[in-house]
């Protein structure tokens, strides 16, 4: 897999490195790779285009000014910049939600706007290959048992808590966090064979 | 050797589930035990995976441009002039006693602020309540939406849905509030909807919940049942 291989993680830690020392080409060959995979959550999370753009931007931003804190023990590169993407979309979720609360009529569903852009940069033929690749993930994603999918594509994509989760399942509260750990690592596993 | 419940916890932290008293705890645990840091960063890089499973889409190239021209912005921002060595060594020592007192005059001030704030807070409903929005479950319409508006003050709270197609006979939907000191969902209450798929109803659960982590609406039999037994159809928290 191109997104984690070792020799890619390696090629990722040192653009960090570049972009501690405020490299901006290291800082634009990092965007290149990250920016389709972190684009994409940030769109599926959010269901729009505009808001996925503005949580990208903040993402990187982070990414341009804490590149030297990075930590390359806790995560590479990559998870690091998913999970900052994942929390940059939650929050603008949450804040979604405070305003709802403040007009309690019902609005209207946000559209989704146009996924693509004429001046995207992207080949057809990269296109192709993330397309693959995703639904190699996804197929091993759905290996997973049920109870074990349903509670990671909750627990990682939709913003519940684990008492959400548990309430919505209508699980008890360990059986709900067993089933987020098992899940992840057995498809850790998966992806590394 | 790492328990089962650790990297349960484990897994809530990298994803940020846990509440921040809890991650504050697992983060000395981790601090202190290699073996436990090892399988965060495992399961960091199992979330990483998950993100994999979306479907590819292009950023648009304008994006980038925004964000280059962000950091060029704040890579050319003034670096602040390094400070002439100062020659008189009383000089700091006479700032740090200018802002001791100057914190002191802020405690006194804070204490004042939180007084007039609790003052507010008990005057103003408004600053008592606490909203909660639910969200669909799956065999609720994708559309269903409902918002509690709950002053646990007061033990009581308003609910409003909108998009719930009407009960079938012979069912109710039923509102619980988990709340963190009780084991069990404590009801509040059978909710009727319009034909319009709308109900706005005040509610007091059957119980006291001081601490409401979630409202939920499940279907149960007619009239209502003490402990939940049906499908959850709308759940949300703060």
């Amino acid at each position: 897999m191109a997104e984690t291989s070792t020799a890619q993680q390696m090629r990722d830690q040192e653009m960090i490195a570049q972009i501690g020392r405020r490299d901006q080409d290291a800082f634009s060959a990092l965007y290149d790779r990250l920016s389709g995979p972190l684009y994409s959550l940030a769109f599926k999370m959010l269901g729009d285009a505009s808001d996925a753009q503005d949580a990208l931007q903040e993402v990187f931003v982070q990414i341009w000014s804490r590149a030297s804190t990075y930590d390359p023990e806790k995560s590479s590169v990559f998870s690091w910049a998913v999970l900052l993407t994942r929390s940059r979309a939650i929050d603008r979720l949450r804040a979604r939600d405070r305003r709802l609360r403040v007009v309690v009529e019902s609005t209207a569903e946000n559209k989704v706007a146009e996924a693509t852009d004429a001046s995207t940069v992207e080949s057809a033929a990269d296109t192709a290959n993330k397309k693959d690749e995703a639904a190699h993930v996804r197929s091993l994603l759905n290996n997973l048992p049920e109870d074990q999918r349903q509670a990671i594509e909750l627990a990682f994509f939709g913003h519940r808590t684990h008492h959400e989760i548990a309430a919505q399942l209508g699980q008890p509260l360990g059986t709900v966090k067993a089933r987020i750990r098992r899940g992840l690592l057995k498809l850790r596993e998966q992806f590394r064979t | 050797m790492i328990s089962e419940e650790q990297q349960d916890q484990a897994a809530l932290y990298v994803l940020g589930l846990l509440e921040p008293r809890e991650a504050a705890a697992f983060e000395s645990e981790l601090n202190a035990n290699a073996e436990l840091r090892d399988i965060a960063r495992e399961l960091r890089e199992a979330a990483g995976t998950v993100a994999l499973t979306v479907p590819p889409q292009p950023p648009p190239a304008s994006l980038k441009r925004r964000i280059m021209r962000e950091i060029a912005i704040k890579t050319e921002e003034p670096t602040p002039i390094p400070q002439e060595r100062v020659r008189f060594g009383w000089i700091p020592w006479a700032i740090a006693a200018a802002l001791a007192v100057f914190c002191g005059l802020l405690a006194l001030d804070r204490v004042r602020l939180e007084r007039e704030l609790a003052d507010i807070r008990g005057s103003d409903p408004l600053m008592q309540t606490t909203f909660y929005t639910l969200a669909p479950s799956a065999p609720a319409p994708a559309d269903a939406k409902a918002t509690v508006a709950w002053q646990p003050g007061r033990q009581s709270g308003v609910i409003r849905i909108s998009n719930l197609p009407a009960a079938q006979p012979g069912k109710d939907y039923q509102l619980w509030a988990v709340d963190a000191e009780h084991k069990d969902p404590i009801s509040a209450g059978i909710i009727r909807v319009d034909q319009n798929g709308v109900a706005q109803v005040r509610f007091k659960p059957v119980e006291k919940a001081e601490h409401v982590k979630v409202f939920a609406i499940s279907l149960e039999r007619e009239g209502g049942v003490p402990k939940k037994e049906g499908p959850i159809l709308l759940v949300g928290t703060t």
